[in-house]
């Protein structure tokens, strides 16, 4: 966490240094203004591990879930080419993915009334996982428009979960009670949800780059990659960190 | 509109390389398994059984195995390697412990698996002598001599992510005894949210003289629960005593209340031909049967109560060769489909075979 708010104060710097550079325009006559965009989007992209654990065999499949983005941005331009901006956006983030694991460790907690027990296991077999989380999202940035028709941004994120869903199935493999040396059972099909232990946090960084299209409208993507793990660290069903790591593809409306 | 800029194409590139490639090279094999272990047919009175649970091989031979020693075939997870070697004679005639090394192709897991034979000198028991399963905690009873010959559904339960707490499985010992310190309680449990993914909303308390194959423990419960022990020749009864509170609420499958049906217990012996056991798939209909010893009538009973129940023979039964015993005794007469009444609990202690 101490990394993220390190990340955004140098963010900040970034945006008071744009802002101080306005010294430097101000031997013409510009005037600092506001300005207000709708951002419509899909994300594509990954709730993923940044680099592969061993465990992981082959992806056999990957496919973009149904994750719009929606939202609004309020920008100040302070000088002719700088600029900061935030918004509030509905960011809807996932995908399904197919895959072969090998030994791959999980711990399963489970919770009955009062009681509570856990099954730890290695699983060897085929995987298929889908994600969909929604957040809401502030996005914080700094803004270089060096012409008319671009526009670039550069910042940090951070973002509230209201929903989430991580769910899938384990089939066609074995899983070995308690580690590799535990007891092997047969899995032809099982399914597994870890939605509800999905971190209700995300921070994280994001740039993007817009392109004018017509007189308001712009083509616009952006790139948000989650500096958070998705799942706490108590959370053991996936022994590797996974973040969320989309590329939102879309629009932008100047109002 | 223009998107060749730069940034989209390294972002997309990107996730191209996230995904698609990056798989690094597979694991070194962590597993240590003795996967079979192979005894020539002539020194076996039962089929060899690996606990892999317990990491245990379950040997139960002839009087000739005990003069000769055998010289098992031993096949264990590739690339790892077994210590004493495969092609070693075994020898019967010290009582010191036989164990096996097998370590893992990444060096890193070692399973030590210890060779028990199993012979049952006398085939009646008071449940006095109880043992926790190391990892899973649960109980199971043993034999005087240590060997272990009872199993349960405990071993299955342990998967579904309950407690890890003797108290927290259907089958367990308990000071409320007829004859000695300790009897066998057998509870009928609720299933847990893991158990329920897989249909499974409750846990009937078993016993059983036989093992318990984990292989098959989630695909195929029914023939996880593999019923017998060797015995020679005909029995002609099956005693005890046993003391039965059925729970409140009988349901079914789905875990729905069924008004008016009261859960029961059952209790049976069955004798049967051949080396290679039985399971909850054929216990009642193999043609193998050669007779059955049952409990009529499983309701309520508030205290101890004997049970002295005849072997029914079936007409022309075939008792020479190589047969088994099985007893097999549940708190819910339908847990093997997954009916009964949570907190149905049957207590038995004594259990006795009389030879014909």
């Amino acid at each position: 966490m101490n990394r993220i708010y390190k990340r955004l104060t140098v963010l900040f710097l970034i945006i008071s240094v744009a802002g101080s550079l306005r010294a430097q325009d101000s031997t013409t006559t510009f005037k600092p203004f506001l300005e207000h965009r709708i951002i419509a989007g899909f994300n594509f992209g990954g709730t993923a591990p940044v680099g592969l654990p061993n465990t992981i065999r082959a992806i056999k499949g990957y496919w973009p879930e149904f994750t719009p983005a929606l939202g609004y941005e309020l920008s100040l331009r302070a000088t002719r080419k700088w600029g900061a901006a935030v918004g509030v956006k509905l960011d809807f983030k996932g995908m399904g993915t197919k895959d072969e694991v090998m030994y791959f460790p999980t711990v399963i907690t489970v919770k009955d009334g009062s009681s509570t027990g856990t099954f730890e296991g290695t699983f060897t077999g085929k995987n298929k996982t889908i994600v969909r989380n929604a957040y809401v999202t502030f996005p914080v940035s700094a803004v270089f428009t060096p012409n008319d028709n671009w526009r670039f941004s550069l910042g940090g994120y951070f973002s509230w979960k209201f929903s989430s869903n991580f769910y899938g199935t384990v089939s066609d493999g074995y899983i070995r009670n308690g580690g590799p040396t535990g007891e092997k059972i047969i899995v032809d099909e099982a399914s597994f949800d870890f939605g509800r232990d999905v971190r209700k946090f995300d921070a994280g960084l994001q740039g993007g780059a817009e392109r004018r299209v017509g007189k308001r409208l712009s083509v616009i993507g952006n790139l948000s990659w989650g500096l958070k793990p998705v799942f706490p660290n108590e959370f053991k069903g996936l022994d590797f960190p996974l973040y969320n790591i989309y590329m939102m593809l879309g629009v932008s409306y100047k109002i | 509109m223009n998107l060749r800029k730069p940034g989209f194409l390294a972002a997309i590139a990107l996730f191209a390389l996230l995904f698609t490639s990056c798989i690094k090279d597979a694991p070194l094999n962590p597993e240590a398994d003795i996967d079979s272990f192979i005894v020539d047919k002539k020194y076996l009175s039962g089929d060899v059984f690996i606990d892999q649970a317990n990491a245990k091989v379950l040997l139960y031979l002839k009087k000739n195995a005990y003069d000769s020693g055998i010289v098992p075939r031993i096949v264990v997870t590739p690339g790892a390697t077994i210590n004493p070697p495969a092609g070693d004679t075994l020898r019967f005639d010290s009582t010191s412990l036989q164990q096996y090394t097998v370590t893992s192709q990444s060096g890193k897991y070692h399973k030590v698996y210890t060779i028990e034979v199993v012979n049952i000198g006398t085939w009646a028991w008071d449940f006095e002598q109880w043992v926790i399963q190391p990892t899973s905690k649960y109980l199971y009873p043993i034999e005087p001599d240590s060997s272990q010959i009872w199993s349960s559904g405990n071993p299955g339960v342990s998967l579904a992510g309950v407690p890890k707490d003797p108290a927290a499985y259907p089958l367990r010992d308990t000071t409320e005894a007829y004859h000695g310190n300790y009897s066998a309680v057998l509870e009928t449990r609720g299933g847990t949210t893991l158990s329920g993914i897989m249909g499974i909303k409750l846990f009937a308390g078993s016993l059983y003289l036989g093992v318990f194959d984990s292989k098959y423990a989630i695909t195929q419960p029914l023939a996880a629960t593999q019923f017998g022990q060797p015995y020679l020749g005909r029995a002609a009864r099956f005693t005890g005593y046993y003391k039965y509170n059925p729970g409140a609420t009988y349901q079914n499958k789905a875990g729905k209340p069924v008004p008016g049906v009261i859960d029961s217990c059952s209790i049976y012996a069955v004798l049967y031909r051949g080396t290679t056991r039985l399971d909850g798939t054929n216990i009642h209909t193999s043609d193998r049967i050669v007779a059955v010893a049952q409990l009529p009538d499983g309701s309520a009973r508030g205290n101890f109560t004997r049970f002295d129940l005849p072997f029914v023979y079936k007409p022309n039964a075939i008792t020479s060769g190589s047969m088994m015993m099985a007893i097999v005794i549940s708190s819910s007469q339908n847990g093997d489909k997954y009916e009964g009444a949570i907190g149905s609990r049957l207590l038995v202690d004594s259990l006795k075979i009389i030879h014909e």
